[in-house]
């Protein structure tokens, strides 16, 4: 018996999370939280399947390319929840990797790293929110284990294998977020220190001592330059050489090989990413943006992941080692001088996920059984504070809405609420049919159309006869549906009440205003001459 | 006790006891004259033993030059004349049989050759390496011949005698005849579909590759052999073990092969090293006899017959090997000195069904320029991590020219080599699959030359693509059999590796013409035939195939630690160009002459061996 629970310990808890992730979307999806990244793979999926032109465009630059072809798999449960199950299932294949990991690779008992990594998965709010999101959260944070997880085996052993694969999960990570690329730079200090590895000198050294033997001597300067540059092509070829292909084919189809990353239409951080600027100057409650500076940026990320700091303590005298863990805090180092954008949670978990990378090969090693039983308790309950706090100081929105949601849970099961989305989406289902179509551009609307029961009847950007449609838009529609001023996402859509008011001055049509929101407004036209 | 040639020397101090002993040791074991002994395992210095003769009245008669009387020589065994250098010639006037024998001291084999001939009989000192030749040339005949049609009498379906089987030209000639009915017919689905099919196959078998390096590299992490295992070998339970060098016109080659086996850690008399000439061969023959320092291998002459190629001259060989393992070497090659210990050690791990082990092959001479570079990158991941790859997966292995290791009583049950098949090593590791046995790979290393000169690869390439193709068409003869020998598995691994290997190589240029095309000139027509689909996975098919087919050329010289090649895998796309060059010149001589051997020319490099360091991480 005590077998059979030993063997099947870790499938079995994984099903249990499954279940329980399962049931908070639920009920998260009746309280009417969405996610517009989830929604942005949603209306994906349903383009690809449901339209009749370009889906090619659609397939082959959306991105981020990993969170959408893994949502893809899930299609057959409806559009809408594909990418949330997709996120679920990503999540719980995290969880059941590292207890494998730990059991396989650990030296802590089941009871003490079973209960720790449990608490964590359960009730992190992080972890229920990149598992119940639908964003890419998930995909990211799995790639970001296997990446690490590879370096560390490829340490132990000093096989390639490891070094491969390490590079194909950089390659996934790349396209679960593109920022990651800049372990390129981040991975530098590690690689250099690692090269030393392979050199014939006094091991005996300091590393420091090491490093000075190798560039004073020329044979050994030669060799570890050679080795050095050798691992960076390794890690870094299939990367690079993926995004140059990607690159390339969105040149030929789609006109520009930056197209995945900048166009609306096939990537949602260009519209979902806030600007620093808006935040710290917005009217946002929270205070995490204060944070986003460099070192304080990295203080607090050890404030809120205390299960790294704890891990910190086993690298003691492992130096490139080390600076593998130390290697995510350059990253955002670099893309703090770059980015302008507001860090959202996945920017802070993936330390936690490293926390956790670390302590599957030391933990174990240093106190006793039940000193190491304790401490880790006490840093896992941690972790779910600090958990908490950030979301409590997160200045965005999203992430507000869906603690709020988690906390509001007298009225979980008591009222279904209905987005604005969802609300606006209802109407144009009702009218549209393919004599009465719409015209919409879902570069801003692609909320609105995730939602629509079909595409019939509806005109969008993917259309062949789209540029004809926006041009004149009375020979191919009769209703328009248009960004308000008030919606933030105006500036990305050619349908906003600016656009509309330059349309009728060129006199083509008149409007009816037929239903409204507070972001969206339906016009129906009529041609002049009625 | 019968005397010999030997004990005179070691009256006079021309040869130590120690080593008469070893030798009378070495001629007792393979019931050999004890000449033959010396003169074979690196006792006896030719030159030397030719001086001795000559101060002892014996001089040398020019056998080559000497009248035969046919009736005598028929009358002996071909195994019995090579193991005690001896040739009987015809009469005297005095009634003598007139013997040329390499020892004409040999109290032992005079009493012998009276007791056959029942007649009285004079030794003629002659050169052992004449005698051989003259014997083998007269009394070869059979064994040749059996080393030419023996797999064919066997097993028929396994011989390469017929390239393409009446069903496999229905089968080209139909396929062909249907595409261009298409073609005609719906030019523009016609043209989609072959591009798609033919870009999606370039792409799987790529991909296949990499997932067989990865498979592979895994095996980095376990060692069946350990070094200590090796140190702890006891020698006196080493088996006899044969080692087969097939060589032609390799006269410059012979004394390294000379120092490349002296470094073999094993012990001397348990190694049953034979040297195969062919009849023609002349220069090798010379170098050997001119050689002022002992040989340690057995020269066997290997008698006319056609094809005239290197699996027939081994199957020759195998009726004169004496070990329980057999290993096949090139001349030029430099094994890792305790390669055969190891063999040992992992054959006696290793469940019964393994039969056949291939060590890595890689280059002494990598550096030596552009060729050798990309030639030994290829090497690297094709013996250090596709093999292991489809060890690991157990899909049937195409074994490597040289350094393969055989159990020697299966291998002769298996048929041997097919004499009719340019790469008749792949064949055979197949043939090894197809009778539900196994080949395993040895972690060891032996350094050949990498071809260094162009026109000489694209021959040697071709030559092998040629095999590739003629080994396919072998073992696809009866596809639903295979199946049922080597699995599903085996079946398409079968398929993509060696069927795979040849067409990726004959479709590449098309495929790069293509993209050139498209891509560079940016031809209007190409988007008026095909779709943007259709371009959009043709193009990522293409420049992910080639990104990863580099990839995968940089984790194997990474293991090796040959960084300074790393950079080269870039230029993968021209190396194969080169590929399909030959692919295509191998095309057409498996049209036009399907046993031709495209002789590689070796002693190019410069570089020497002993400069090479393997050092595997």
């Amino acid at each position: 018996m005590n077998k059979f629970i030993e063997k099947y310990i870790n499938g079995t808890l994984a099903l249990v999370l499954l279940v329980f992730y399962l049931l908070f979307s639920w009920i998260l999806h009746r309280t009417g939280y969405e996610h517009p990244e989830n929604l942005f793979i949603a209306e994906k999926i349903k383009l690809l399947f449901d339209s009749k032109d370009n889906n090619l465009v659609t397939l082959g630059t959306t991105y981020p390319t990993i969170v959408f072809l893994a949502a893809l798999i899930f299609t057959p449960f409806g559009y809408l929840f594909s990418p949330i199950l997709a996120s679920i299932a990503v999540t719980v294949m995290l969880y059941y990797t590292i207890l494998k990991d730990f059991k396989e690779t650990s030296k802590l008992p089941d009871f003490v790293y079973i209960p720790l990594v449990s608490l964590i998965f359960f009730l992190h709010p992080g972890l229920i929110y990149s598992a119940i999101s639908g964003r890419g959260v998930a995909a990211i944070l799995l790639f970001f284990y296997f990446l690490f997880r590879s370096l560390f085996r490829y340490y132990r052993t000093q096989t390639t294998f490891y070094l491969s694969m390490a590079s194909i999960y950089f390659t996934c990570l790349v396209f679960c977020d593109f920022n990651f690329i800049w372990l390129l730079l981040a991975f530098f200090p590690f690689i250099v220190l690692v090269s030393l590895e392979g050199l014939k000198i006094n091991k005996e050294q300091a590393p420091v001592s090491q490093y000075f033997d190798s560039v004073n001597n020329s044979s050994q300067r030669r060799k570890l330059t050679n080795r050095a540059v050798a691992i960076y092509i390794i890690l870094f070829l299939l990367p690079l050489g993926a995004l140059l292909l990607f690159g390339y084919l969105n040149d030929t189809h789609a006109g520009t090989s930056t197209y995945f990353l900048y166009s609306q239409y096939a990537n949602w951080h260009v519209l979902g990413d806030i600007p620093i600027g808006e935040v710290i100057g917005g009217s946002s409650k929270g205070s995490n943006a204060g944070f986003q500076s460099q070192i304080v940026f990295q203080f607090y990320v050890l404030f809120l992941n205390p299960l790294l700091f704890l891990t910190f303590f086993y690298f003691k005298g492992k130096l490139y080692e080390f600076f593998t863990l130390v290697a995510p805090f350059i990253l955002i180092g670099i893309l703090l001088i770059n980015t302008q954008s507001y860090f959202m949670i996945e920017y802070y978990l993936i330390f936690l996920v490293l926390g956790f990378i670390g302590l599957t090969f030391y933990a174990g090693k240093i106190f006793t059984k039940k000193a190491t039983w304790f401490i880790f308790f006490i840093v896992g309950l941690l972790n779910v504070f600090t958990g908490i706090y950030y979301f409590k100081k997160t200045n965005d929105d999203f992430e507000k809405k869906f603690f709020s949601a988690l906390r509001d849970y007298k009225n979980w099961l008591k009222v279904k609420n209905n987005s604005e989305d969802y609300m606006v989406a209802q109407y144009v289902s009702s009218i549209a049919d393919i004599n009465n179509k719409v015209l919409m551009d879902d570069a801003a609307a692609f909320q609105i159309v995730a939602h629509l029961k079909s595409l019939d009847g509806i005109e969008l950007p993917i259309n062949k006869s789209f540029g004809t449609v926006i041009e004149n838009p009375i020979v191919g529609v009769k209703f328009m549906c248009v960004a308000k001023f008030s919606n933030r996402l105006k500036n990305y859509t050619v349908l906003n009440s600016y656009n509309l008011d330059m349309m009728e001055a060129k006199g083509q049509f008149i409007t009816e205003m037929v239903y409204q929101t507070d972001n969206w407004v339906v016009y129906r036209i009529y041609p002049l001459e009625e | 006790m019968a005397q010999c040639v030997l004990h005179r020397m070691a009256l006079e101090n021309a040869f130590t006891e120690e080593k008469l002993d070893a030798v009378l040791n070495i001629a007792e074991i393979y019931s050999y004259a004890p000449i033959k002994a010396a003169l074979n395992f690196g006792f006896l210095v030719r030159r030397d033993y030719i001086v001795f003769l000559e101060k002892h009245n014996a001089s040398i008669i020019d056998l080559r030059n000497e009248e035969l009387d046919e009736i005598y020589i028929n009358q002996c065994d071909i195994s019995h004349m090579n193991a005690f250098l001896y040739l009987p010639l015809r009469k005297n006037e005095n009634g003598e049989l007139l013997i040329a024998a390499a020892d004409p001291f040999d109290e032992k084999l005079i009493t012998s050759l009276v007791i056959k001939f029942k007649c009285k009989i004079k030794l003629l000192a002659a050169s052992d390496l004449d005698i051989t030749w003259l014997a083998h040339k007269l009394r070869g005949g059979f064994f040749v011949k059996e080393a030419v049609f023996s797999l064919m009498k066997k097993h028929p379906e396994s011989s390469a005698l017929i390239t393409f089987t009446d069903g496999q030209l229905y089968f080209i000639f139909g396929f062909i005849a249907l595409t261009i009915t298409c073609i005609i017919v719906f030019f523009k689905p016609t043209f989609i579909a072959i591009n798609l099919l033919s870009s999606l196959f370039f792409l799987f078998s790529i991909l296949f590759k990499l997932y067989l390096a990865l498979t592979g590299s895994k095996s980095e992490l376990h060692s069946v052999v350990s070094k200590s295992e090796i140190k702890g070998v006891n020698e006196l339970t080493l088996p006899v073990y044969t080692i087969l060098l097939p060589v032609y016109k390799e006269d410059k080659l012979i004394r390294k092969l000379i120092w490349n086996l002296r470094s073999l850690d094993y012990p001397k008399a348990k190694l049953d090293v034979k040297l195969l000439i062919e009849e023609d061969d002349d220069k090798t023959l010379n170098a050997v006899r001119n050689l002022d320092f002992p040989a340690n291998f057995e020269v066997i002459v290997v008698p006319f017959h056609m094809p005239k190629t290197k699996p027939k001259a081994c199957n020759y060989g195998l009726y004169f090997s004496r070990g329980e393992y057999l290993a096949i070497y090139d001349a030029e090659d430099v094994p890792d000195s305790d390669q055969l210990k190891k063999v040992v050690c992992q054959f006696r791990k290793l469940p019964e069904e393994f039969v056949v082990l291939q060590g890595a092959l890689n280059y002494f001479n990598k550096n030596e320029n552009l060729l050798t570079r990309m030639f030994t990158l290829e090497y690297s991941y094709w013996f250090d991590y596709m093999l292991s790859g489809l060890e690991t997966l157990d899909v049937p292995i195409p074994l490597g020219g040289t350094s393969n290791h055989f159990k020697l009583a299966t291998l002769i049950e298996l048929g041997a080599w097919d004499p009719f098949n340019v790469t008749e090593d792949a064949d055979l590791g197949l043939r090894v699959f197809d009778r539900g046995l196994k080949v395993g790979v040895v972690n060891s290393t032996t350094l050949e030359e990498a071809n260094n000169e162009f026109f000489n690869w694209i021959r040697q390439r071709s030559r092998w693509i040629k095999g590739y193709m003629q080994t396919y068409l072998v073992h696809m003869r009866n596809p639903a059999r295979l199946i049922r020998q080597v699995g599903w598995r085996g079946f398409f691994g079968f398929n993509f590796f060696i069927g795979g290997t040849s067409f990726t190589f004959l479709l590449y240029p098309i495929l790069l013409a293509f993209f050139a095309i498209y891509m560079i000139f940016k031809f209007a027509f190409i988007r008026s035939i095909f779709p943007d689909w259709v371009l959009y996975i043709s193009i990522f098919n293409f420049v992910a195939g080639n990104v990863l087919m580099i990839y995968v050329n940089m984790l194997a010289v990474f293991k090796r630690r040959y960084y300074e090649l790393i950079l080269f895998s870039i230029l993968n796309p021209i190396y194969w160009l080169m590929h399909s060059r030959a692919a295509y010149m191998g095309l057409w001589q498996l049209i036009t002459k399907p046993f031709y051997w495209e002789k590689t020319n070796h002693g190019l490099s410069k570089l020497s061996s002993t400069s090479a360091v393997v050092t595997p991480e």
